[in-house]
């Protein structure tokens, strides 16, 4: 369980302020400041879905960023770490909803649309990489920075689809890019990590090797196993409400074992998903979050996600922000619309499916962290490169639902007017 | 509008036409990538055609004009094997069956284009209601009157085709009970049933003159009749089949009706009337209800048979029509599926052994694929 601290890093004098006062707020209980901002988030969600048809995640983000250091200080960056583990609950029960909606045979079957998700993530990384250095980044951060940037948020995707109750070609797709994309961008870390460390002696190069294939074999050792256990255990459960019970149990605890044996949490519940499915079939049935349960923490995590956006030094760095979000959408079109019709895609889902991936990620990076810091997660990296990511994750988590879901509804025709 | 001459063509040709359910490999629901598929398949080899239906998540197939069992089998074979690719790129699956067993009608999509925009404006939910699927067989005749005769001589076997191609004994998530609750839809249409009983042409002509000039029909598309004169194909079309789970099984139906139909027009074991009709909806009812268990009425003995061995007897009776046409293969896969029983049984079986409709509806998929 998390330990309250907000209350502890508040202003002494402030503790005794009326709880209606900005000051009352900052010297709330943190369990009671956190129920009132889903509160809040909640509120704000349905107005704005209702007025301007807006998804709701967007209310709940935009809460979050009211309340953070951006706008009202309601809560500070550093008092969310103890919330941590429920976040990554939250994200891993998506993660493993995602892994159970990816079917690995579709990529044999049409191999031109897996060399369109190669394709997708590597040209975005590449393209985001080069400008960047031309703008004056190091190649180290620059590296970095374009292989955070390949991703594309899956807990946004799969948040917007399940809103907009999408069916289709571009949706399919949409989640079997994110979770490459995703994949490609945890694996790009470990790799650069390596290709950094060569300046290192060589036994260092060594250990950053094995170190990197431990994450990646674990990680999938980790999902295998937990996608069996699923099986196993699912006769004993089945047609009765421990079902979404005994998943969340089984994703906490892979969650918790990854980010204690330094794994890939983000690999290992994908797989964990995708094993259940492959082995349990049509006996596998998944609610959407993995239930109400799942719904309330999904809440938390976009308040939290809002709380965590900045803005710094944006009018400073704004041409590198503006390379890193340009640089993903270019990447995005050519890379899908170059093998649109060979992938058997019509050039308007195509341009929907690209616009669909724009929402940016910052789970490569922090998924397996202890605190919500960047800066611990990589080590050594150019400030204003680093910067120019974050304020970019901002811009395009903030907004990414927006693209996703008039991608879906407008160029991809594919949720459901009813 | 004037009801069209009726093109001649050449007698006992057969055309065949399925109406397709497209399915997510996710949960097995349908899913609404008609289009897509239309668009991967532009380029498709083969003198069969693809189109769309009603819904997005249909779409229907026709195939050339056929003369024997032997090549239609083949194309349809070849026109299977390239929707299935089509199918596999698109991670969809394509199944047969008269119903899906779990879809929601009100989340169906209607398929952008004129006409279908005209019917769902005309028929309301009843359109979305139409999400059904089946087999319609076209056989040739030289003109309008020995189509008509030909129409009405074939009521009396409605019900065998009825029962032999049942596959959809779901709907909406429950067994109805029914082995084909697919024509329970149909009924819902005003224009549905049965022909009117007119023996010539140009009587023929004159009814359909005056229901133009009532304003409810506008051509020969908006009678949902079982059978059928289409004029301008020069046949009359069979619409009673459910979407068999097998392209063989499609092929094998289309052949039967060929060999009834070379048997009635050659033998003329009756001639047919009015009265015939008095047990028609009786008949229709046992097969969809019961299947090949129903019984039915002879119109002309009033006797009751069991369909199954009505089936039978007809089958030695149309056997030398067959050996001529070269459709035994097609006779002998009718007469073994009388004792394996009907596809809407082998549906039920995926359920009886516990398993989720979802699997069903996957087991369909990979039969009309040939995946397994």
């Amino acid at each position: 369980m998390p330990t309250p601290v907000l209350a502890a890093s508040a202003p002494a004098a402030a503790a005794s302020a009326p709880l209606w006062t900005l000051d009352g707020l900052r010297a709330a209980d943190p369990v009671l400041a956190i129920a009132l901002l889903m509160l809040v988030a909640v509120v704000v969600a349905e107005v704005l879905h209702r007025a301007w048809r807006l998804p709701r995640i967007c209310g709940h983000m935009l809460t979050g960023a009211l309340a953070s250091p951006l706008m009202l200080r309601l809560v500070d960056r550093f008092d969310l770490d103890p919330w941590k583990p429920l976040i990554d609950l939250a994200i891993g029960a998506m993660l493993f909803e995602l892994g159970t909606r990816i079917r690995p045979r579709w990529l044999i079957d049409n191999p031109w649309l897996a060399l369109s998700c190669v394709l997708q993530s590597l040209l975005c990384g590449l393209l985001v990489a080069l400008f960047l250095a031309w703008l004056g980044a190091p190649w180290s951060a620059a590296a970095v920075a374009g292989t955070v940037a390949l991703s594309t948020s899956p807990v946004i995707v799969l948040a917007v689809t399940h809103e907009a109750r999408s069916r289709g070609q571009v949706t399919e797709r949409l989640l079997l890019m994110v979770a490459i994309n995703a994949v490609i961008a945890v694996v790009g870390l470990k790799v650069l990590r390596i290709v950094l460390a060569t300046d290192a002696p060589g036994d260092e190069l060594v250990t950053a090797l094995v170190s990197a294939l431990r994450v990646l074999a674990g990680s999938f050792l980790l999902g295998l196993a937990f996608g069996f256990a699923l099986d196993r255990l699912s006769p004993l459960v089945r047609g009765t409400p421990a079902m979404p019970v005994l998943q969340i149990a089984l994703v906490i605890t892979a969650s918790m074992l990854a980010v204690q044996w330094t794994l890939s949490p983000l690999l290992a519940l994908l797989v964990a998903g995708m094993t259940a499915r492959a082995r349990m079939s049509h006996g596998l049935a998944v609610e959407p979050h993995l239930g109400s349960a799942g719904a309330v923490l999904n809440v938390l995590l976009f308040i939290c996600l809002g709380l965590l956006l900045t803005l710094d030094g944006f009018w400073t760095i704004w041409p590198w922000v503006l390379v890193i979000i340009l640089m993903r959408l270019i990447a995005s079109g050519i890379a899908i619309g170059g093998l649109a019709r060979l992938s058997g895609l019509g050039w308007r889902q195509a341009a929907g499916l690209a616009l669909a991936l724009q929402p940016m990620s910052s789970l490569a990076v922090l998924l397996a962290a202890d605190s919500f810091g960047w800066a611990p997660q990589l080590p050594g990296v150019h400030g204003p490169t680093l910067q120019a990511l974050l304020v970019a994750t901002t811009l395009m988590q903030l907004t990414g639902p927006i693209w996703t879901q008039l991608s879906l509804r407008h160029l991809a025709r594919e949720t459901n007017p009813a | 509008m004037a009801l069209q001459d009726f093109t001649t063509s050449q007698p006992l040709t057969l055309g065949v036409e399925l109406e397709l359910q497209l399915v997510s490999t996710h949960d097995y629901d349908l899913a609404p990538q008609a289009e897509d598929l239309l668009r991967v398949l532009k380029n498709h080899t083969g003198d069969w055609d693809v189109k769309p239906e009603i819904t997005r998540s249909m779409i229907e197939i026709g195939t050339s004009i056929q003369r024997q069992h032997s090549t239609l089998v083949a194309e349809l074979r070849d026109l299977r094997d390239q929707l299935a690719r089509g199918a596999r790129k698109l991670n969809i699956g394509i199944a047969g069956g008269g119903t899906h067993a779990y879809q929601h009608w009100s989340q169906q999509q209607i398929f952008p284009g004129e006409r279908f925009h005209y019917i769902s404006e005309l028929y309301g939910y009843l359109a979305k209601q139409f999400t059904v699927f089946g087999q319609h067989v076209h056989v040739g005749c030289e003109d309008g009157d020995k189509a008509l005769w030909l129409l009405h001589a074939l009521s009396r076997y409605v019900p065998h085709f009825i029962a032999l191609s049942a596959s959809s004994p779901y709907v909406q998530g429950v067994d109805t009970g029914f082995d084909s609750a697919r024509l329970n839809s149909v009924f819902a249409f005003p224009l549905s049933g049965r022909a009117p009983f007119t023996l010539g042409w140009d009587e023929f002509g004159k009814y359909f003159d005056k229901m133009t000039s009532t304003g409810v029909v506008q051509s020969m598309k908006d009678f949902y009749w079982d059978i059928r004169p289409k004029p301008e194909f020069g046949t009359i079309e069979l619409r009673v089949c459910d979407t068999p789970l097998t392209v063989e099984k499609a092929a094998a139906l289309a052949c039967y009706l060929q060999c009834i139909c070379r048997w009635l027009r050659e033998t003329k074991p009756f001639e047919p009337a009015e009265d015939d009709y008095l047990v028609y909806t009786f008949n229709r009812f046992q097969a969809c209800r019961f299947g090949l268990d129903g019984e039915i009425v002879d119109p002309k003995t009033k006797e009751r048979h069991r369909l199954r061995d009505d089936i039978l007897r007809t089958l030695a009776r149309v056997d030398e029509h067959a050996l001529d046409l070269q459709a035994l293969d097609a006779s002998n896969l009718i007469r073994e599926s009388l004792f394996e029983g009907n596809d809407a049984g082998w549906l039920r079986g995926y359920h009886e052994r516990g398993l989720p409709l979802s699997a069903a509806v996957e087991a369909a998929a990979r039969r009309w694929m040939a995946l397994d």
